[in-house]
């Protein structure tokens, strides 16, 4: 029986969002409207699923003449089986119990 | 009001030269005797022009480089650029990514919304170690500061507060250090040791004139303990976690810290032979070499760099190396030379009075960790602008 501390409130909404459309690439700006976050929430939360490779990135280039390159943000697979865990576990407590194997998607999130 | 270059450059000027005026007349009015006229209009124009100078070429350059792309930008815009700019290079690219995200938001109270938010966000990106990590160095660097005061004052009574604001801006530096880099870096290590050196013979030299003269702390009130605490941490700083614009040319300290190892010799050469007999065929070297020393320390390095790295910035990294370098290196060979001279006739190094010792340690402040730099910088940045000036007119010429 491992411990692991289910992410917090905005982290799962931010993964879940991300999950609606898995192979669709999002931009940070639509994601806050979206959940109604400000991009001081919302970034260090996108840099931590990087971090632990649950999220991946790339750089949108086809943007108006004048306008920097856009980033875009979208669940790697790992990513996308967290987002099945989250939203089949009931979101009570901090912390929940689950038997799991190394590595998995929970558990890369431990910690974050 | 939009801002160009021309009026950046002009706003500049007069705010220097207000500042100036206000700083003389002050001086002036307090001044015991007063100078004589030549002297005071001569200090009275000299220092701000040269200041003027290196001001607008400073200006002139950063606008070619950042300012005008800034001078475009909203205040939100600005704000986020200068916070995108101080995150580690690992974390630029979220940086960006949100300043691009800015530029789809639209109407001014949203975009400072967006800004601000965003602003936070590069102050709370994880940092390198993981928030545990970070927080244990955070308490170690706290506990440090916490005991340094105490510690060091039961020893030396006149270096409490210096300790404690040491300890605590160099711990501040090393947790800002574990946040930003996942690992140490030391991109130039034979200036980084000639600087920490420096640092630390100029704290074991303030040990131990307070010790052999503890009268003297009276000297060092607060607000100057403070000031030698930032001075010393800021040059250890510049030295093991230099910001990235000043240690990604590894030429230009490496030409700082001869200058500095030059300027150190020079500083002794002159107190020593200070009322000395000098025999007369050097009297005539000297004459030449003594005042152009310091000029050419501290112009030539920048001037050097500035032309081999073809840019400014190259040759103002090494004015910035070079002004680190000098000043604690002159701080740790003007006290204890103060007290074998102060021995000898009972005069302060500066010669001109029969003063308590303590004076030394004022007059290493003041000159050492103040006028120096001041004026050392400002001869470096004007060789910096002078060495690039003259290398864009080389490069259509050269060969390669």
């Amino acid at each position: 029986m491992t411990r692991i501390r289910r992410p917090s409130a905005q982290t799962t909404a931010v993964v879940l969002a991300l999950a609606e459309q898995p192979t669709a690439w999002r931009y940070g700006y639509e994601l806050c409207q979206q959940l109604g976050l400000k991009p001081g929430s919302l970034y260090p939360i996108l840099v931590r699923l990087a971090d632990r490779g649950l999220l991946e990135t790339t750089w949108d280039t086809a943007v108006p003449a004048g306008r920097p390159p856009r980033h875009l943000y979208r669940l790697t697979g790992p990513g996308r089986a967290l987002a099945t865990e989250l939203a089949a576990a009931p979101a009570t407590g901090t912390a929940i119990r689950r038997p799991g194997p190394k590595g998995s998607p929970k558990e890369r999130w431990q910690g974050a | 009001m939009r801002w160009t270059r021309r009026r950046l450059q002009t706003v500049t000027t007069w705010a220097i030269v207000a500042a100036w005026v206000v700083f003389y007349a002050i001086v002036l009015a307090t001044a015991d005797p007063l100078p004589t006229l030549d002297t005071a209009v001569m200090y009275l124009i000299v220092p701000p022009l040269l200041w003027v100078v290196a001001a607008r070429l400073v200006l002139r350059h950063w606008w070619s480089e950042a300012g005008a792309r800034m001078s475009a930008m909203d205040l939100p815009g600005r704000l986020l650029a200068a916070a995108v700019a101080a995150l580690p290079e690992r974390r630029r690219e979220w940086g960006r990514a949100m300043t691009a995200e800015l530029a789809e938001v639209g109407g001014r109270p949203a975009r400072w919304r967006f800004a601000l938010s965003s602003v936070w966000a590069t102050l709370w990106l994880p940092p390198a170690g993981g928030w545990p990590v970070l927080a244990l160095v955070a308490a170690v660097a706290v506990a440090a500061t916490t005991a340094a005061g105490p510690v060091v004052g039961a020893a030396v009574p006149g270096l409490r507060v210096f300790a404690a604001c040491f300890t605590g801006l160099a711990g501040a530096m090393v947790v800002l250090a574990v946040a930003r880099s996942g690992r140490p870096r030391l991109p130039v290590p034979a200036p980084a040791v000639l600087v920490t050196g420096g640092v630390a013979a100029s704290i074991a030299v303030t040990v131990i004139f307070l010790r052999r003269e503890p009268a003297a702390a009276e000297y060092l009130p607060p607000p100057a303990a403070v000031y030698l605490a930032a001075v010393l941490a800021g040059c250890l700083g510049v030295a093991v976690a230099s910001p990235r614009w000043l240690g990604a040319n590894r030429l230009a300290p490496h030409l700082a810290a001869a200058a500095a190892v030059v300027f150190a010799a020079w500083f002794l050469l002159v107190i020593r032979i200070d009322g000395t007999q000098i025999p007369p065929p050097l009297v005539l070297a000297l004459a030449l070499v003594l005042p152009l020393t310091p000029v050419a320390v501290f112009f030539a390095p920048a001037f050097a760099a500035g032309r081999a790295g073809r840019s400014f910035r190259s040759g103002l990294q090494a004015a910035v190396w070079t002004v680190t370098a000098i000043m604690p290196l002159t701080y740790a060979i003007w006290l204890p030379e103060s007290l074998r001279r102060h021995a000898i006739d009972g005069k302060t190094l500066e010669g001109e009075l029969v003063a308590p010792v303590g004076t030394n340690l004022a007059s290493a402040l003041v000159v050492c960790l103040g006028i120096l730099p001041v004026l050392g910088l400002t001869l470096a940045v004007i060789g910096a602008s002078l060495g690039a000036r003259r290398s864009h007119r080389a490069v259509p010429h050269d060969p390669s």
